[in-house]
């Protein structure tokens, strides 16, 4: 039965390990430097960096509050909100970025009025492209940061109480109180939706396009790559894979636990 | 004017706390009640962590909380030091930090607090570095170091060492003259360090008085069992203590230097003439009082042991008591429980 065990997880961490091994072993190391320097790449990373660094912004900003509201409050309708939050994780991506055609669209349910009145477009642009990564990354922080103030909402309730005697007005008791004991929530919650903006593919394809330059991200330069130039397909996900390992490290006391 | 009075009423799930209470300042109040009585509660409500549901609370003669005016205080605008029970200190602030935490403290303050209360060699430690005892002196100083006019203790001296309680107990006794109130299951802890005793259960006050007051009447089953000890201050020298009025009273266990002790109404017995044979301890008394309580009768004796007798209406009848009556008295050594002060 051991035995059983042990081969079947040993296929699963083959099946996890192996296309990492196939993606290296068939790197192409000497033209790296070329195929990592030129436009396409480089337009790639950058619109991937905007779309990520602005998309993990408007996450914290805007994911924040909704987190207290969830974890802190007693506000009626929390349960039916905390599904909806967790949609964007279960839906495939595309669903998503037809769901937002639908809504922020030209012709859309409030995309007609944004255009009309301020003139705003957002399918097809920059713009665009940063809100399907915040609508795919947002549930990933609002769930670390929700979880942690929920486990916590009686220390917190504690500490800010003796903290308020102290003589420590409400704005300071959140500053020096409540946020540094949610700081590694946050910081946990903030690497993996930034992370997860940076992934993004159907989500933006369907609803931001592939616009060299302007919404066309780092995985969709490397699927668009694969069908014509394999080696720069290769060279754009090594790029990827070192992101994601820089991200993981900082975590792995996280979500790798004792030895 | 009072340091701080309390006429009103809160509920909080289960619990309806109905209170009246008023502190004299430099007054200790000690809270006594038990476990749910609704202690802790009264003590946030006092810090202003909990709001009164109607009636009024006036710290230093300025009202904080009055639902009828829509009148309300925050905690931080109320100069009121809250000590809780599980302490709470900061857990990513060092020792210095919390106590430092309240706005305006300044370093020397910090530093004179950290001192007095032995916790100089601690000021870089992480609070999950303390013993109990030394959270404890942290939580207090930081509470004393905002220079609270009403100071809240909840439980001070549950699991303490001796040290931690001699310096705790000489830093209130030489803070300024703010009104104290003190909870604790503790009734030495109450009689020892409190001018009065609110006995709290069920979310009520159900008796209010100095400590004698409460052991010689005491109103319920509950402040007989708990704050009807007798208690005697004394100097003990091996298994001898000597009372301030000289008496001798002798122990099972020897103890030395300045002493509490406590003995139960129970154990007192009164008998028509002196009696002989095991007990230790005997005199001869003056009937002061009788208290007729829980099918109990509370004899109040005065004499060279001013102590409360415990017996049943058969006995007061059988002995002839009233006041005045002589009646010689007596508890055995292995009766009396005695607490270094």
């Amino acid at each position: 039965m051991r035995r059983l065990l042990l081969a079947f997880a040993g296929l699963a961490v083959v099946l996890l390990a192996l296309p990492i091994v196939g993606l290296l072993q068939r790197m192409p190391w000497s033209s790296l430097p070329e195929l990592l320097g030129d436009d396409v790449t480089l337009d790639a990373l950058r619109v991937s960096l905007v779309v990520s660094l602005v998309a993990a912004i408007v996450v914290l900003v805007l994911g924040t509050p909704l987190a207290w509201a969830l974890g802190r409050t007693d506000l009626p309708g929390r349960r039916i909100v905390r599904a909806l939050v967790v949609l964007p994780m279960v839906l495939p991506p595309v669903v998503g970025g037809t769901a937002l055609l639908f809504a922020l669209g030209r012709r859309g349910l409030v995309g007609q009025w944004l255009d009309r009145w301020f003139g705003l477009t957002l399918p097809f642009t920059l713009a665009g492209a940063i809100v399907a990564a915040t609508f795919v990354a947002l549930p990933f922080y609002v769930i670390a940061v929700e979880g942690a103030l929920r486990t916590a909402r009686r220390e917190l309730d504690d500490l800010e109480g003796v903290a308020s005697t102290l003589g420590a007005p409400p704005l300071t008791v959140l500053r020096r109180i409540t946020l540094p004991r949610l700081l590694p929530a946050m910081g946990a919650g903030l690497a993996l939706a930034w992370a997860r903006a940076l992934g993004e593919f159907g989500a933006t394809i369907t609803f931001a396009g592939n616009l060299p330059g302007r919404t066309q991200t780092l995985p969709l330069a490397t699927f668009l790559a694969l069908q014509s130039e394999p080696e720069r397909a290769l060279a754009l996900s090594l790029v990827m894979l070192v992101v994601a390992l820089a991200v993981l490290l900082p975590l792995r006391d996280r979500w790798l636990p004792g030895r | 004017m009072s340091a701080l009075s309390l006429a009103g009423m809160t509920r909080m799930g289960d619990l309806q706390l109905d209170v009246d209470l008023v502190v004299e300042p430099g007054e200790t109040v000690a809270v006594l009640g038990p476990n749910g009585a609704g202690k802790t509660s009264l003590l946030r409500l006092l810090a202003g962590l909990l709001s009164l549901d109607s009636g009024a609370l006036a710290i230093g003669g300025a009202t904080v909380d009055e639902p009828g005016t829509g009148a309300f205080l925050p905690p931080h605008l109320r100069r009121v030091g809250w000590v809780p029970q599980d302490r709470l200190l900061f857990p990513h602030l060092n020792v210095a930090r919390n106590v430092g935490f309240g706005p305006g403290v300044d370093a020397d303050r910090v530093a004179g607090l950290l001192d007095a209360l032995d916790l100089t060699g601690l000021a870089d430690r992480r609070p999950d570095e303390c013993s109990g005892g030394q959270a404890q002196r942290v939580a207090l100083a930081r509470a004393l170091a905002t220079d609270p006019d009403v100071l809240l203790l909840d439980e001070p001296s549950a699991a303490l060492d001796v040290e931690s309680r001699h310096l705790i107990n000489g830093v209130l006794a030489s803070g300024n003259a703010t009104a104290t109130l003190l909870v604790t299951h503790d009734p030495v802890e109450a009689a020892t360090l409190a001018d009065r005793l609110v006995v709290l259960e069920n979310g009520a006050v159900s008796q209010f008085g100095s400590p004698r007051e409460v052991r010689s009447r005491p109103k319920t089953r509950y402040a007989a069992s708990l704050a009807g000890l007798n208690l005697l201050e004394a100097t003990a020298s091996g298994t001898v203590a000597v009372t301030a009025l000289g008496t001798r009273v002798v122990l099972a266990e020897p103890a030395e230097g300045p002493v509490h002790l406590v003995v139960p109404p129970t154990a007192v017995a009164l008998h028509r003439s002196a009696p002989d044979g095991s007990p230790r301890n005997v005199w001869q008394a003056t009937v002061a009082d009788l208290q007729p309580a829980f099918e109990r009768v509370r004899v109040v004796l005065d004499g060279p042991l001013p102590v409360v007798a415990e017996v049943t209406p058969a006995a007061v009848e059988g002995l002839g008591l009233k006041v005045g009556s002589k009646v010689w008295a007596a508890f055995k050594a292995t009766e009396v429980a005695c607490h270094a002060i």
